[in-house]
């Protein structure tokens, strides 16, 4: 028990103090998400055609993963460099419309697999959009197709270990807190505040 | 065990600002975290869920339950599309966050979407015929927490959508609360471990490298490939 203490102490103020940048992030762009405070994009994006594309054969075909895989190193050969959030075909124009989103970037890229071309929209919406964007990913919607970027997938690493640290920081904080014995007297009115305040908001909006 | 809830800083008199600053500081950095750790836990967890959508253990929506009815309803009075579709979900007993759509094909129908966490609500109403359907989608717990660490009311950016439901006010007011609890508790956790000298250094080598990182996906990323 004696040795416990200082050590927890010691975990609890180290890895705090390596996950308290994510801690921010998460937190600001909490505040950002609830007052819609996401500037829209620049309004003028930065329009580039590339033609003469190289691209892999029966393009038309896939979906889903296999299609970003296959797609992955058109977009590099195109400089566009990101996340897919989700690839759209229109086979009417032999079109694929494909967002491609970076922290702050948004790109838009157009496929035409007939001309072997692209139309690339570039907008930037700052650290605002860039902090609002990460808050959100990887996310629960179009599952079998995110986290298909080498950013997302350490960007995922890290969101998973934000909350695995700030579950170790909850519980070690409170043991770190039962040692002050002139405070728990105030901290066990505190817990009992927040325990109820949870409840009533969550039952206000559930039931 | 060393109690470190009331110790003064070195060279300041017990009542002094400075004193006062650092007492309160430290004390405030366990009462906000107590006070908010179920909220903590709460969004912490969620987020773990929305992580990982593809976890088999929380898929909701292929078990969710959809219900139907339609009955007559008393014709709203003229008033807004929000009044009138607060009198239609009224009238079928719901309450949630009201979506309108941005325009009436005509002012005989109205389209209210409504929600709150584990229900969904789609009200079509002739009030030519004065008739109302309320199609209701309910998910299990499992959709309900998820909905809980989104449920913001607010749909897009910059799209002038604005909270309707009081409910929805409170639950983002407690989403700023404890955003705002966390950064006091981040920015005086900073405070108190500078206050330690005999572990500066090695708090610097923890922070660096989450400074680094995070930098690097908020600033870093957008500047190496611009």
């Amino acid at each position: 028990m004696r040795r416990l203490y200082p050590i927890t102490r010691d975990l609890h103020l180290y890895l705090g103090l390596f996950i308290s940048p994510f801690v921010l992030v998460f937190s600001l762009s909490v505040i950002l998400l609830v007052h819609g405070w996401v500037p829209a994009a620049s309004p003028e994006p930065a329009v580039r055609t590339v033609t003469g594309l190289s691209l892999p054969e029966g393009l038309e075909r896939l979906k889903g993963r296999d299609l970003v895989n296959a797609l992955r190193p058109v977009l590099d050969a195109i400089g566009v460099k990101g996340e897919v959030d989700f690839i759209r075909a229109i086979p009417g124009e032999h079109c694929l419309l494909i967002p491609v989103h970076f922290p702050g970037r948004d790109t838009s890229v157009s496929i035409n697999w007939e001309k072997r071309s692209a139309n690339i929209a570039t907008r930037s919406d700052g650290w605002r959009g860039a902090l609002v964007y990460l808050h959100k990913m990887p996310g629960q919607h179009n599952a079998s197709v995110r986290v298909n970027s080498l950013f997302m997938r350490l960007w995922k690493w890290f969101a998973d270990a934000t909350v695995y640290l700030i579950l170790f920081l909850t519980v070690s904080g409170v043991y770190l807190w039962t040692a002050l014995r002139a405070e728990r007297r105030i901290g066990l009115g505190l817990i009992a505040a927040g325990a109820f305040s949870f409840a009533g908001i969550v039952y206000a909006v559930c039931r | 065990m060393p109690s470190v809830g009331n110790q003064t800083p070195r060279g300041a008199r017990p009542n002094s600002l400075a004193s006062i600053f650092e007492r309160w500081n430290r004390k405030l950095h366990y009462y906000i975290g107590l006070y908010l750790l179920f909220f903590v836990w709460l969004y912490s967890l969620t987020g773990l869920l929305l992580n990982h959508s593809a976890w088999k253990f929380q898929q909701f929506w292929p078990g969710r339950m959809v219900s139907a009815e339609e009955r007559l309803i008393q014709d709203p009075a003229p008033g807004s599309d929000l009044d009138q579709a607060r009198e239609v979900m009224r009238q079928f007993g719901i309450r949630g966050e009201i979506a309108l759509p941005v325009g009436r094909p005509t002012p005989a129908r109205l389209e209210v979407r409504a929600s709150r966490p584990g229900y969904n609500y789609v009200i079509l109403a002739d009030l030519s015929q004065s008739r109302a359907r309320l199609e209701t989608t309910h998910v299990n717990a499992w959709g309900v927490v998820r909905a809980l660490h989104e449920f913001i009311g607010v749909r897009l950016a910059g799209s002038g959508t604005r909270r309707n439901w009081i409910v929805t006010s409170v639950w983002a007011l407690s989403m700023d609360a404890v955003s705002l609890g966390l950064i006091v508790m981040v920015v005086g956790g900073y405070y108190l471990w500078w206050r330690l000298p005999r572990k500066r250094a090695w708090g610097v080598v923890a922070l660096a490298p989450g400074v680094l990182c995070c930098g690097a996906f908020v600033f870093g990323l957008r500047w190496l490939w611009s």
